[in-house]
């Protein structure tokens, strides 16, 4: 037995060299890595997006005619032979170094093509440091922290709008409510929602969004009296609230993700905290366990969005397309899910230019593509990335909603788009009541 | 030089161990001329990484007989000395590396003071404290990017750069810390022959007769986490270099710190070999299981359920790890 | 003022709840002098059986808390039984690494079993409720259930200890195990009870909690280190000091509000910008390592 001891080392090096001779076998379809948080916190965002992408991998390698998309009317790549896409998903736990080994491996031993992701800003940033650094292309479909385009990088792409996109569009919501152009209340004075205080979580997204709080806020002159970063992770929120009630705000902003999102709405309301609006810059806000398990609380709570059901009503695609979503989820297409779809169109409308799996093709097809407006599900003039610029990489032509959580005629609590003003779908419920 | 003759002189391991060390060690020399998949290169360098942290951890922790279960804050302000210096002042690995290792000396002297003063859990808890004490501070201080953490851009280096110690790929990383390691080895081999070694054995076995030699033992337990505080710095360094995105939950977290004292308890604490053994079987385990197991939602965590049985087992059956098994069941061959 | 009122209660209510998590530590400790690492672990698996036996079964959350306490106390008893009593024969070195071992093994099934997303309670007669006390003062009704069931507790703990015959030989174990054995009182007996008790009383605590605190897999450490720091304080061993270590340590927790209420007195404008509330836990923490620096008896303990 004692000798048997000393083998183990060895043995384990055998079996490392063992496992190391494996070899992955390419098959006729076109691999993309997907890493999104299938684990962890943000698990219900994570199920969310990969069915959004699941359904655009499906309807991209199928021919479906009645949806008025060009992607749909194809059965995979035309121009490389109708080779179909597949999705290799991974989970990355919403950990920014576990998500860059997982890249690392889908990239080396997977052999995927290219790269799609990851929801969580954090890991965004380091995967798509991965992807720069091996020459492999990645799309980020839901990751919307400013920094991440920034940095001049050659093989990262952002389809979503990012945060200061997203945040002017609160600010310019809270002037023209200022002004009357709400519809169905009357202009409110400015001083009656001048106070302002935000809690953001701490990784790179929330602790991003409250700089460009910070920044917007001077620029639009509100007075933004608390401004405090928290880790999503925690299980008790209520310092954190107290503290935002002492700066006696009108208006309450948050960054959170689910899970926190939800406990913050539960704190507030038990600390009685009594802000006259409360809006998160989505993630969490639109996540479906918000509403399910804060049920008639959420009512008057705002969100930035991307995506709502009732876009269907004036887009036919999205209504296609959340049609075929809601018979295999049970439910609409959220924000999160939309753009996980657009993700994946844009992967197959990018292979279809290039033509090829080549890195160089992809490069020259992503930085050159314009998609059409028409052809998306979500409200957006379009896709055409920066080839340059401060912004490199950033889709030009994106746009953000806001919407607030209401009750329709039938006593459903559904997402009315209260912002841009001319697009409203139901009248703003002001002030919030409940808390 | 009798610490360098020191460092070499392995002859008092029998002829067995020796062997196998040698075969080891070629095959981690040669290792990446076959064609391997970059997860087992990857998982070798994670071994490496850790077996030098076990290492460090083994001074104070195996040698000394105080569990320090907060030793990933030192990996934490060798790391973001490291990067930091970079990105401001494009400062060489080889200069701050060392600085790194300066001020995590400097911080273990600072806390070691008072921190000696305890035993045992007391001992133990308190270190856990002071570790989550600076993780919190590093998460505000903005000079270190806060809980956003530190990137290194790779693109922005002229690789191989061996200066800044920026690479593409894991080949060259490799071969650097695989050159720490053996180097390391040679220091743990000196140290356990050294005076200070010497002073340790004495005190972990009685402190009270220890003293009563004329050994100051407050001063050998603070010299000595200052010695496990700087392996564990410089190998900070390492891994901002090679991980290249550093932020206070990864890099100073519990869980490294539990990781680190956990590896070198299992395989031996108080052996030169003991981290290096108790490595090499968790660092493949926890990879190997996790791309087994982990794709399948649901399978999270049963790495470290088994770990913490193992450990469990360990700690009632011999708590001397594997390396006190197998010199146990030698000792008794012999008799 | 307000804000301070609003303080100070919050830190007081959740004082008392800490000092209960501490009592099962304190407790365990003083009759066998081993510190349990998977002290934290307890009061998670406390606070998933109670949260999962109400969804299970409906009943409010409130009532599953004896139940839950019996889970505790089986499992403190299967623990030492099965594992600690093979502890305490090896060195210091090896009881810290067994109870750690055993932290990452509850820890990681729990996350097996249930998965890494937190829960909370939702739906119970208590939740969501909270008493205006007029004043800044909030007391929600959970909190407020979970202190009043703190101090019975406390109270029982203690007259089991001083007036009961079981108590008293706990007692006898806890001050000489060997002399304790001599008047025949069954030392091993004794220490599984202890640790029954240790355990009955922490997944209680769990049970309380688990209405307005959310619980994960990893929620254990956090608890852990204040159940450490409030022993540490009140002096390991001694019942009255965890309760009133704990009214500290929860006023400490609340730093952050106190720090906002000197902010808006003394209208210095930079105090707002301090983020103190990523420091909540920090000052826990250094708490715990003044103390065993400058007092390591803590401020009633008989034991060190």
């Amino acid at each position: 037995m004692k000798k048997h001891f000393a083998l183990v080392l060895p043995l384990m090096l055998v079996l490392t060299l063992v496992l190391a001779m494996q070899t992955s076998y390419a098959a006729e379809t076109i691999k993309i890595g997907v890493l999104y948080p299938l684990t962890g916190g943000a698990a219900a965002e994570g199920r969310e997006l990969r069915a959004g992408a699941e359904l655009a991998a499906e309807i991209a390698n199928t021919s479906i005619p009645e949806i008025k998309m060009d992607m749909a009317k194809r059965a995979g790549i035309a121009s490389m032979g109708g080779a179909k896409i597949e999705l290799i998903f991974k989970d990355h736990e919403g950990n920014p170094t576990l998500g860059a080994d997982q890249a690392k491996k889908l990239i080396q031993d997977d052999k995927v093509i290219g790269i799609m992701g990851c929801y969580h800003s954090a890991v965004t940033k380091t995967v798509s440091a991965v992807c720069e650094e091996m020459g492999i292309p990645m799309i980020n479909d839901s990751s919307t922290s400013p920094a991440l385009t920034s940095r001049g990088f050659k093989w990262f792409w952002r389809t979503t709008p990012h945060d200061i996109t997203f945040t002017q569009d609160l600010f310019e919501f809270l002037k023209g409510i200022t002004e009357g152009k709400a519809m169905g209340v009357p202009a409110i004075p400015k001083a009656q929602i001048k106070t302002l205080a935000a809690a953001c979580e701490k990784t790179e997204w929330g602790s991003q969004v409250s700089e460009t709080i910070g920044t917007l806020s001077k620029d639009y002159g509100f007075d933004l009296k608390k401004s405090l970063l928290y880790a999503a992770k925690s299980p008790d929120l209520s310092s954190e609230v107290r503290s935002l009630k002492s700066a006696r705000p009108d208006i309450m902003l948050f960054a959170s993700y689910a899970s926190d999102a939800i406990l913050m709405m539960k704190t507030l309301k038990a600390e009685k905290a009594g802000p006259k609006m409360i809006w998160g810059q989505d993630a969490g806000f639109e996540a479906p366990e918000f509403r399910s398990t804060l049920g008639d609380d959420v009512i008057g709570i705002l969100t930035r969005t991307v995506f709502a059901p009732q876009i269907g009503q004036v887009k036919d695609v999205s209504g296609q397309v959340n049609f075929l979503y809601k018979k295999n989820m049970g439910r609409d297409l959220s924000g999160a899910s939309a753009r996980a779809f657009t993700g994946v169109q844009t992967w197959a409308e990018v292979l279809e230019k290039a033509g090829s799996t080549a890195p160089a093709a992809i490069q020259k097809a992503a930085n050159t593509i314009m998609i059409p407006g028409e052809q998306l599900i979500v409200p957006w003039k379009g896709i055409r990335f920066a080839a340059s610029g401060s912004d490199q990489g950033q889709n030009e032509l994106g746009s953000g909603m806001i919407g607030q959580y209401q009750k329709n005629k039938t006593g459903e609590i559904v997402m009315e788009i209260v912002y841009p003003f001319d697009v409203a779908t139901a009248k703003l419920i002001y002030p919030l009541k409940g808390f | 030089m009798e610490t360098l003759k020191n460092a070499l002189d392995f002859s008092d391991f029998p002829r067995l161990d020796l062997t196998l060390a040698a075969t080891v060690a070629v095959f981690l020399i040669v290792f990446p001329f076959f064609s391997h998949s970059s997860f087992a290169m990857s998982t070798l360098i994670q071994f490496l990484i850790f077996s030098l942290y076990g290492m460090g951890w083994n001074t104070i922790g195996g040698y000394g007989g105080q569990v320090d279960l907060g030793k990933a804050q030192y990996l934490g302000i060798g790391a973001y000395t490291t990067a930091v210096m970079l990105l401001r002042w494009d400062t060489p690995f080889w200069i701050s590396m060392p600085i790194g290792v300066l001020l995590s000396v400097t911080w273990s002297f600072i806390i070691g003071y008072p921190l000696f003063k305890l035993k045992g859990h007391y001992f133990a808890i308190a270190t856990i404290a002071t570790s989550l004490v600076l993780k919190d501070f590093f998460e505000v201080w903005d000079l270190v990017g806060g809980s956003r953490g530190i990137e290194i851009l790779a693109g922005k280096y002229q690789t191989p750069d061996f200066v800044h110690l920026i690479f593409k790929g894991d080949d060259y990383y490799y071969y650097v810390i695989l050159l720490f390691f053996f180097i390391g080895i040679l220091f743990m081999n000196a140290f356990r022959k050294s005076r200070l070694g010497f002073q340790l054995r004495s005190i972990k076995d009685n402190e009270d007769i220890a003293r009563s030699l004329g050994i100051n033992v407050h001063w050998a337990k603070i010299k000595t986490y200052a010695i496990a505080t700087a392996f564990v710095s410089a190998v900070g360094s390492f891994h901002a270099c090679y991980v290249k995105n550093i932020e206070p939950e990864d890099t100073m977290s519990l869980d490294i710190s539990i990781l680190i004292a956990l590896m070198a308890m299992l395989g031996g604490a108080g052996s030169l070999w003991g981290p290096i053994i108790g490595a090499a079987v968790l660092v493949p385990l926890k990879s190997y299981l996790k791309e087994w197991l982990g794709a399948q939602a649901g399978m999270v965590g049963i790495d470290l359920i088994l770990y913490g049985a193992i450990i469990m087992i360990i700690s009632a059956a011999e708590p001397r790890g594997i390396w006190g098994m197998v010199d146990k069941a030698r000792r008794r061959k012999r008799s | 003022m307000e804000i301070l009122a609003g303080s100070l209660s919050a830190g007081l209510l959740i004082g008392m709840v800490f000092a209960l998590v501490a009592l099962g530590l304190t407790i365990i400790f003083g009759v066998m002098d081993i510190v349990n690492f998977a002290h934290g672990e307890f009061l998670m698996l406390g606070m998933y059986t109670a949260l999962l036996t109400a969804q299970a079964t409906g009943v409010d959350p409130l009532l599953t808390i004896p139940f839950a306490g019996l889970v505790g106390f089986l499992l403190g008893v299967i623990c030492y039984l099965g594992f600690v009593k093979y502890l305490i024969r090896g060195p210091m070195v090896a009881q810290l690494l067994g109870t750690f071992g055993l932290m990452l093994v509850l820890r990681n099934l729990a996350l097996f079993l249930f998965g890494s997303e937190d829960r909370t309670i939702h739906e119970g007669l208590l939740v969501g409720q909270s008493f205006d006390v007029g004043m800044g003062i909030i007391l929600p009704a959970t909190k407020l259930a979970a202190a009043v069931l703190s101090v019975i507790s406390f109270t029982a703990i203690w007259l089991l200890i001083n007036r009961t015959r079981i108590g008293k030989a706990l007692m006898a174990t806890a001050l000489n195990a060997q002399g304790a054995r001599y008047m025949g009182i069954p030392t091993e007996r004794m220490n599984a009870f202890a640790w029954g008790i240790g355990g009955a009383t922490v997944t209680m605590a769990g049970a309380l909690l688990v209405n307005f605190w959310s619980v994960t897999p990893y929620v254990g450490l956090l608890f852990t280190m204040i159940a450490f720091a409030i022993v540490a304080l009140g002096g390991f061993g001694s019942i009255p000091g965890a309760f009133f270590a704990g009214l500290i340590v929860g006023l400490i927790t609340e730093l952050p509000g106190l720090w906002d209420f000197a902010a808006e007195m003394t209208g210095f404008d930079w105090m707002a910008s301090v983020p103190m509330t990523s420091f909540k836990y920090t000052w826990v923490y250094l708490a715990y390592f003044l103390i065993m620096l400058i007092r390591p008896r803590g401020l009633f303990g008989w034991k060190h």
